[in-house]
């Protein structure tokens, strides 16, 4: 009885502490970055090194930098998982080999990927520092993520789904579009809050393929300073940067839970619509 | 019902994504100059990269960081127009030219109502490896001492522990900080404490009565004065280097980063401007 006590006790502590973790960290921001937090500061160019003015063209390189890591990183981890899941055997030679690769490449530190996206993209393919080039890296670097959890999504699906379809005579790829991929959405949707995540919070990788031009892009072949390049660089190169630091931390935090409840809402909104006319 | 959703979603993605690429083929032809290096002189290349473009409307100053080796190696690669150091060149780049653009030192800072007037090297180096623990033994009151230190990562840091031989790992700090402000502020706020800060910021906050005082260092006061004669030893110039006589707009951009037009966004970063 009292073993058992115990146990519970410490579970609550655990869970409590890893709550509390956060919960500090949140409050710190927003106590610091609150007081500068403005319309004005969200629209207007860094001034002075960043220390006054806002942060609008530095939203607007991260949006476009996620966006052209999403974009690109989307399709193609899709179409591996389905391959992965459903168009080979799980056990096949192949199939082991991408998963392996996979693996190994989620294990990868961001900044190899920063050197890589710079010697690749910005030198080889002669992209130079650019969102183009940083959104690509991005993309290399969210795949692992994207591609086993929408894999794992797929699997997840009752076996019961292929055999009925196929009974009824449904193509393989009516059954994918129509049953699988719905039935997979919410898995699909948690790996791609993750991969844009790791992406928004990236610094090492971006530092040297996006880079540091605190300028609103022009295109996308313009380089680009990140929010998270941006905190970086006020934290720890600016002397007096701290308060436009923390208010950047918490524009980010922000825009991360706008983007997570808007891709929730598209989710449910799509599950909700394949239901109805499948 | 759902493949015009779609439908018209991928349309508009890439009317965006062509109409942002077209974009710049329709504007005037726009002019790029590229700096890579030392993240200290970044920002200040940057504002001073903004100033540039506000003169010439046909130009992008692009300001990229990586540090002074960085910047050499860009330098001399061709892969940047010009480079950023905020050292000295060393002997085996002197094939490349360097510019000043503006000096940074860094000056021991005590509470104003410490009776210590000056510290040698030593007794320096002996109070931040922890050697030293009272004032008493550098003929101050009987009060321990407090070390303030820099936070990892921090230039200033790295430029105090070059000119002492000392390593981060060996510091005992009591307390550790990250800007300049800071320092002096905890320093103001404690009568015992002794930091270091950027001989700019240290001298203005001092003018402006703040209760600390810059000690000198080899005999030499540390003001801007003397770190702009270069006669302070704990100090070292930001440099724009280029791969033979630089032309054209990066040698404008070059005048321009020299002149005194910067001055005020020298300051601004805390550092000293080249007398002209």
């Amino acid at each position: 009885m009292f073993k058992n006590a115990l146990t519970t006790l410490l579970i609550w502590l655990t869970a409590a502490l890893v709550s509390g973790v956060f919960v500090w960290l949140l409050a710190d921001i927003i106590i610091h970055g609150l007081p500068k937090l403005s319309w004005s500061f969200l629209v207007e160019a860094p001034e002075n090194a960043g220390r006054s003015g806002g942060i609008g063209p530095i939203i607007v390189s991260t949006v476009l930098i996620l966006g052209v890591a999403m974009v690109t990183a989307t399709p193609l981890s899709l179409a591996t998982a389905v391959l992965l899941s459903e168009f080979i055997r799980h056990d096949s030679v192949f199939g082991r080999l991408v998963r392996r690769s996979l693996d190994v490449l989620a294990g990868v530190p961001s900044i190899v990927f920063g050197l890589f996206g710079n010697a690749f993209f910005c030198i080889y393919l002669g992209l130079g520092f650019s969102i183009l080039s940083g959104g690509l890296t991005l993309s290399c670097m969210v795949l692992p993520i994207l591609i086993r959890t929408a894999e794992e999504g797929l699997q997840a699906t009752p076996n019961d789904y292929r055999l009925s379809a196929s009974a009824l005579g449904m193509s393989r790829s009516a059954t994918l579009v129509h049953l699988l991929l719905p039935a997979a959405t919410p898995a699909l949707v948690a790996g791609l809050m993750l991969g844009v995540g790791r992406a928004v919070a990236e610094t090492a990788a971006l530092i040297f393929t996006s880079g540091y031009v605190d300028r609103m892009p022009d295109s996308l072949f313009d380089s680009g300073r990140a929010l998270s390049v941006h905190i970086y660089d006020l934290s720890m190169n600016v002397a007096g940067g701290d308060a436009s630091a923390y208010s950047s931390a918490l524009v980010l935090i922000l825009l991360l839970l706008i983007i997570n409840s808007i891709a929730l809402s598209l989710a449910k909104q799509w599950l909700h619509r394949s239901v109805v006319t499948a | 019902m759902k493949k015009l959703g779609i439908v018209v979603t991928l349309i508009v993605l890439i009317g965006a994504v062509w109409g942002f690429l077209r974009t710049q083929s329709n504007e005037p032809k726009i002019e790029k100059l590229v700096l890579t290096g030392s993240s200290t002189v970044a920002p200040l290349a940057a504002e001073i990269g903004k100033r540039f473009e506000l003169l010439h409307s046909n130009v992008r100053v692009d300001v990229q960081t990586g540090g002074s080796s960085r910047g050499v190696s860009d330098a001399r690669a061709g892969l940047a127009d010009i480079g950023m150091a905020s050292r000295a060149l060393k002997d085996d780049e002197k094939e490349l030219l360097s510019f000043t653009v503006a000096l940074d030192g860094i000056s021991v800072i005590l509470n104003k109502a410490n009776p210590v007037q000056s510290l040698n090297k030593q007794q320096i180096i002996d109070i931040y490896t922890g050697k030293i623990v009272n004032w008493k033994d550098v003929g101050g009151n009987d009060a321990p001492i407090t070390v303030v230190n820099k936070a990892e990562g921090r230039s200033t840091l790295e430029l105090f522990l070059h000119y002492f031989g000392l390593k981060n790992t060996e510091i005992k700090p009591q307390v550790v900080i990250g800007d300049n402000q800071q320092g002096i502020k905890t320093v103001v706020g404690n009568p015992d404490a002794i930091g270091y800060v950027s001989v700019g910021t240290a001298e203005y906050e001092a003018s402006q009565g703040a209760a600390i005082k810059l000690l000198p260092l080899e005999g030499i006061a540390a003001s801007v004065e003397n770190v702009r004669n270069r006669s302070f030893p704990l100090s070292r110039p930001l440099n724009l280097v280029t791969r033979g006589e630089p032309a054209g707009l990066a040698k404008d951009f070059i005048e321009f980063a020299g002149s005194p037009q910067v001055n005020d966004l020298i300051e601004a970063q805390y550092f000293v401007p080249v007398p002209h």
